[in-house]
């Protein structure tokens, strides 16, 4: 499976005969990858990596069919309504046994620290410390972990504790022997600071990291948390002065990944001086929500979808995003990258890939990531007439005046960074030739979510048009996968409206997340560190993905700025710029999002 | 659209001219579809209906024209109620010459059960509605006296069914009593009838009178019923239609002799034969749903269909009531008629057109391409007697009204094949039962498993749990669902089935009018749709009487199943010999 990416990897072993002398539980393990690799180049972290991917990965990507669920629904309810009946069989699935089913390993020898680079920005505040936590408390994490803060301020490890402490929440669900569990887990927290492009400061790290370990198998998770422009320093202090010895070294990568083609590229060079490509781990947290998950089970698990899934029945493709909130004094970063590229050019053309790719091999990260490829490198590039643009003004309504992008202090005045984009986009290929896919993303719009929209073509030789007149569009069946908020599933169907006439609506087919999944759905950072941890990379960014992403959107995001091209003017809360009507009309579409 | 049953009728000339109309009604388009003048021309002297006038004209919406309201594609939790055609302000539409129409309704065994549980407020409930004519009479028709009050009151008792909490109910109710009559007489006598016709003179007053005649009564005087009503109380101008209710036969040669003796004294299109399933909502929304998604028809074969599954099942016994069902049985009394007809309309191939004939001919089409129901594919059972929470359920055969040594299945379970291109190899399951331990009506389309499915692992052997089922629940709680699978949310990788769901409760605030509303509006309408022609029913038995007469004769005994309980065992090794299982089993299975 490594060889797939060989052009990236300077010499890579492949032996699973080598899984023998490994003590393996699973018969499965066969196939799970017991890899050497051998690096010729000299600056790595270690020369001689030896993955052993546990069980628990076999078991992760096992697909269990609850009994009890099958059972959900009886056929002739005598008391219960439906909706009754589902409240009371919500799925109850304890956590705790979830994760033993994912981390069904201890392995009493191995210890593994995770180094939060970057331990007092937002982000870390935000989600990477509740993420862990959580992890922790549904007993995700490995016996033997440790939480390492790194940044430049200076900090104890109990101002530290304290500055994470008031991120971590309790789940709803489980309240109970919480704030138990939180000492427990900030004990195992712990600070060092340092400069992000210091050896020694790093070599001090490695210090404090083996004093945790105690003399065991060491597995170090490095999650940068930092500006892109020391992403290389960080990752080659810790690279010759922190990795692990004798266990696994991954570095976690935050967007962006470089602004264009060029960028990203130099970006990769820098990273793969000091790792290998199955050490960097680009995370797209869209990538690790529940319903982009879900998209593939979906298609793959069910008989009823995939047979519609192509140009034949499928009319467009619409991935939507949008934001109720402008930059808010924060847009010193976004203003230097714009919408495309902090939205549509990862996370919705990820989703896109996703979605529009073949049928893979197996569900293994590097069969899913070879298809994705593929679907990305059958796509034209975007073109600037395929492409929309706008900015959001202020805008005063029920007396509050809402600021403008520029009115932001952070952004400099005369910024033409759009702060919404639509787009569409063709796959060349076989299966999608001629389906628009239609991307929208926008900040300070009149709603805040992200879906994906599949609309189906008209019924050919429809036999009951008579009143749909020249509307067709309306009539068309229409999937709809509603990411956030409010996770769900619905698929539009014509229905004959009960009574004695015969008058047709559109009614929903609906599966609410919320009213079927007692369960709350864990946040996407937190699915993707475990997966990091597990080193299952299904879910993150490989290196020839990003090159063909960047792909497409460098030459017209070259164009457009070499062109000076005016975003059109939208006002804050609206819902959107005219321009991305025009652009869905010019394939003779309409946007989903528009009619609810 | 009269066309197709020419091979029937002997020397009838039809010449349909029809042609739409648009009108433009309170700012919103509606397509009046097909409204048309047919003129028959016959030869045979006993027709009464010699010269057919017939216009077909509904009021409001028309049953053909398909309107989707804007402003409805939003969620569906928001939504605004919908409205029943006939109260969206709009609207009896009196044509010129339609207001010098009128309407005569005779149900025929008036103090029948039927008339008094349906009929009656299924009528109330139209006129509530305003979906009768302005110009209409009911007459009840039966051997006991009675005078109008009488029967008012009677049937007053009765009439409110599903309306009854709304405004001006009881001021419609007196309005509709007042409209209503009895005449006692006797069902094959001719003078009878002469009189009923002179009193229908009284109240038609001139008017052009359309005469509707609802046979509720018992099959062996079907026949006189029809030729004396036929003979002495036939419109003179307007038209004549008779509604029969089941059963028609209890074979294929009583079923030909019954439609041979009818057509002696009416045409095809005056005889509209009832199955009030085919008036359930949901077995009306069957042709929506194929016909008006893309998403359903290209999976509506033997590609992906591995069988569907049509159940039905009742709670009750016969209680006392075994006297008629012990001469039938459940094959005849629901496997023949209800649950055929709802293979045919899923299984048949898009008609040309929603005419009732193009549809007709494609069911037809689909039952002559149907295999004779083989023995070896039927299993019958019949529900003894159970002692369940201190109570004890009497057996069938302990119903004073059943012979004591009946072997009438109360229960049976058939595999059907369509022999076509589109269905071929696919085992149409159909289960009816009485006395079991549930109440419904369901259509369950099970899928095939997933061609090499990527989440196969621990499917493991039992794929079939793993497969699509598309459920419409035709009653009670009307639904439609998707069974699909997916994801469990969490960390770890599981799957389970869950519902794509489609409550009507939750989604359409209305209540459903009764099937009976339906097809009484579709007969005075003279939309034949929803009704059997002959030809259908011949099919239908050409299909089970073979079989019926084989467990006659050999004198086949049932498996008897416990009153109240999910039916004999003999139902699940039918399934499984097709491996197949019951979609309404499966939570006992697993």
């Amino acid at each position: 499976m490594s060889t797939l990416y060989s052009p990236n990897c300077s010499f890579s072993v492949n032996d699973s005969r080598l899984a023998t002398s490994f003590s393996i539980s699973s018969s499965e393990s066969q196939d799970s990858q017991q890899r050497i690799t051998v690096s010729s180049l000299p600056k790595r972290f270690h020369r001689q990596n030896l993955y052993l991917h546990s069980p628990r990965n076999q078991r992760r990507n096992a697909v269990r069919m609850e009994k009890g669920e099958v059972a959900a629904t009886a056929s002739f309810p005598a008391n219960e309504t439906p909706m009754t009946r589902f409240k009371d069989e919500l799925l109850k699935i304890k956590s705790s046994e979830e994760c033993k089913d994912v981390a069904g390993f201890d392995n009493e020898e191995s210890a593994v620290t995770i180094t939060v680079v970057g331990a007092s920005g937002d982000l870390a505040k935000k989600k990477i410390f509740p993420a862990l936590f959580h992890l922790y408390y549904e007993d995700c994490l490995p016996k033997h972990f440790t939480v390492f803060g790194y940044a430049r301020s200076k900090m104890t490890d109990e101002e530290f504790r304290n500055m994470v402490s008031k991120t971590l929440t309790c789940r709803i669900d489980k309240r109970e022997n919480c704030s138990e569990k939180m000492d427990e887990f900030l004990r195992r927290c712990f600070y060092h600071s340092g400069q992000y492009d210091s050896e020694e400061n790093f070599v001090e790290l490695d210090k404090k990291l083996r004093e945790q370990e105690g003399g065991r198998i060491s597995n170090r998770l490095y999650y940068l948390s930092i500006p892109p422009n020391i992403f290389i320093d960080a990752v080659r202090c810790a690279s010759s002065s922190a990795s692990s010895v004798n266990g696994w070294t991954r570095v976690i990568v935050e967007k962006p990944f470089g602004r264009d083609s060029e960028s990203s590229a130099a970006l990769t060079r820098g990273l793969k001086q000091y790792l290998e490509e199955d050490q960097i781990f680009r995370i797209d947290h869209y990538l690790g929500k529940e319903l982009v998950e879900n998209l593939s089970v979906l298609r793959f698990s069910n008989l009823i979808f995939e047979p519609l899934w192509s140009r034949q029945y499928i009319r467009n493709v619409q991935l939507i995003f949008s934001e109720d909130f402008g930059t808010e004094g924060r847009g010193g970063y976004f203003d230097h990258y714009g919408i495309i590229r902090d939205i549509l050019q990862n996370h919705l053309l990820q989703i896109l890939a996703i979605f529009a790719m073949e049928t893979p091999v197996s569900l293994k990260a590097e069969d899913i990531r070879n298809e994705k490829v593929k679907v990305l490198r059958s796509m034209k590039p975007l073109l600037l007439e395929n492409v929309a643009i706008g900015q959001y003004k202020s805008h005063t309504r029920g007396g509050i005046t809402y600021p403008a992008y520029t009115d932001d202090k952070t952004v400099p005045k005369g910024s033409r960074t759009p702060t919404f984009a639509a787009a569409a986009l063709f796959i060349d290929n076989a299966r999608w030739d001629g389906v628009p896919f239609l991307m929208k993303a926008g900040k300070a719009l009149h709603t805040k979510r992200a879906e994906i929209r599949v609309q189906f073509r008209h019924v050919p030789g429809n036999l009951y048009n008579k009143s749909f007149g020249t509307d067709l569009d309306q009539a068309t069946n229409e999937l709809v996968i509603r990411l956030q908020p409010d996770e769900a599933i619905y698929l539009k169907i014509n229905n004959k409206v009960p009574g004695l006439g015969m008058r047709l609506d559109n009614s929903h087919l609906n599966l609410h997340y919320a009213a079927r999944y007692s369960k709350e759905i864990p946040d996407a950072y937190e699915r993707l560190l475990l997966d990091a941890i597990e080193g299952e990379r299904r879910l993150f960014i490989r290196s020839d993905e990003l090159d063909v992403a960047w792909e497409l959107f460098t030459p017209v995001l070259k164009e457009m700025e070499e062109k000076k091209i005016i975003p059109e003017y939208y006002p804050y809360g609206s819902r959107g710029p005219v321009g991305a009507h025009y652009l869905a009309a010019k394939y003779n579409l309409r946007w989903g999002d528009m009619y609810v | 659209m009269a066309r197709c049953y020419s091979r029937s009728s002997s020397a009838t000339f039809l010449l349909p001219s029809s042609f739409k109309h648009e009108e433009r009604i309170s700012g919103r388009m509606l397509v009046l579809g097909r409204r048309y003048t047919t003129l028959i021309f016959r030869s045979y002297p006993s027709f009464h209906s010699r010269k057919q006038f017939e216009f077909k004209f509904s009021n409001g919406y028309p049953l053909n024209a398909v309107s989707l309201p804007d402003g409805l594609i939003g969620n569906s939790s928001t939504e605004e109620p919908f409205e029943n055609r006939v109260e969206d302000g709009s609207v009896l539409l009196l044509e010129p010459g339609k207001a010098k129409s009128t309407l005569s309704i005779t149900v025929v065994g008036a103090s029948g059960d039927l008339a008094r549980k349906k009929i009656f407020p299924a009528l109330f409930a139209l006129f509530y509605e305003d979906c009768l004519p302005e110009h209409f009479t009911i007459f009840g028709y039966g051997r006991s006296k009675m005078s109008d009050e009488e029967l008012r009151n009677k049937i007053s008792k009765t009439l409110t069914g599903r309306i009854d909490k709304r405004e001006n109910c009881s001021d419609k109710m007196d309005q509709f009593l007042q409209r209503c009559f009895y005449y006692s007489g006797l069902y094959d006598s001719e003078e009878n009838f002469s009189e009923l016709d002179k009193k229908l003179k009284q109240k038609e007053g001139g008017r052009l009178p359309n005469r509707l005649f609802y046979l509720s009564i018992p099959p062996n005087i079907f026949v006189d019923v029809v030729r004396c009503a036929s003979r002495c109380a036939s419109s003179a101008n307007g038209w004549t239609r008779v509604i029969v209710e089941k059963p028609f036969g209890r074979d294929s040669e009583s079923s030909r002799e019954l439609t041979r003796c009818f057509k002696q004294y009416v045409t095809e299109d005056q005889i509209f034969r009832i199955d009030h399933y085919l008036g359930k909502e949901l077995v009306e929304n069957l042709s929506v749903l194929r016909f008006s998604n893309l998403v359903f028809e290209p999976l509506w074969s033997r590609n992906y269909i591995r069988n569907v599954q049509l159940i039905f099942s009742e709670d009750f016994g016969t209680e006392g009531r075994g006297g008629y069902f012990d001469n039938y049985g459940i094959i005849r009394d629901i496997m023949q008629n209800h649950l055929l007809q709802i293979l045919a309309l899923f299984a048949m191939e898009t008609p040309v057109s929603l005419h009732a004939e193009d549809i007709r001919n494609e069911k037809v089409k689909v039952l002559r391409s149907m295999r004779p129901l083989q023995i070896d594919d039927l299993i019958i059972g019949q529900y003894k007697g159970h002692l369940s929470g201190g109570k004890s359920y009497l057996g069938y055969t302990d119903d004073p009204t059943v012979p004591n040594d009946s072997l009438t299945p109360t229960f049976a379970a058939a595999a059907l094949f369509v022999d076509n291109a589109r269905w071929d190899g696919v085992p149409f399951l159909m289960k009816a039962g009485k006395a079991l331990h549930n109440k419904g009506a369901e259509i369950r389309v099970q899928f095939r498993h997933v061609p090499g499915n990527l989440y196969k692992r621990n499917f493991g052997t039992d794929l079939d749990k793993a497969t699509n089922e598309l459920v419409i629940r035709v009653q009670p709680d009307e639904g439609i669902y998707l069974r699909i699978n997916n994801k469990v949310p969490g960390l770890g990788m599981r799957l389970d089935r869950s519902d794509l769901n489609l409550l009507y409760k939750a989604r359409y605030p209305k209540e459903i009018p009764d099937a009976y509303e339906r097809l009484l509006l579709d007969a005075i309408e003279g939309e034949c749709r929803l009704f059997i022609r002959s030809d259908e029913v011949d099919a239908a038995w050409a299909l089970f009487t073979p079989l019926l007469n084989e467990l006659e004769e050999r004198k086949i005994a049932p498996e008897l199943y416990p009153y109240g309980s999910s039916g004999p065992v003999g139902a699940r090794n039918l399934a499984a010999k097709y491996n197949v299982r019951w979609g309404d089993l499966s939570d006992e299975d697993s």
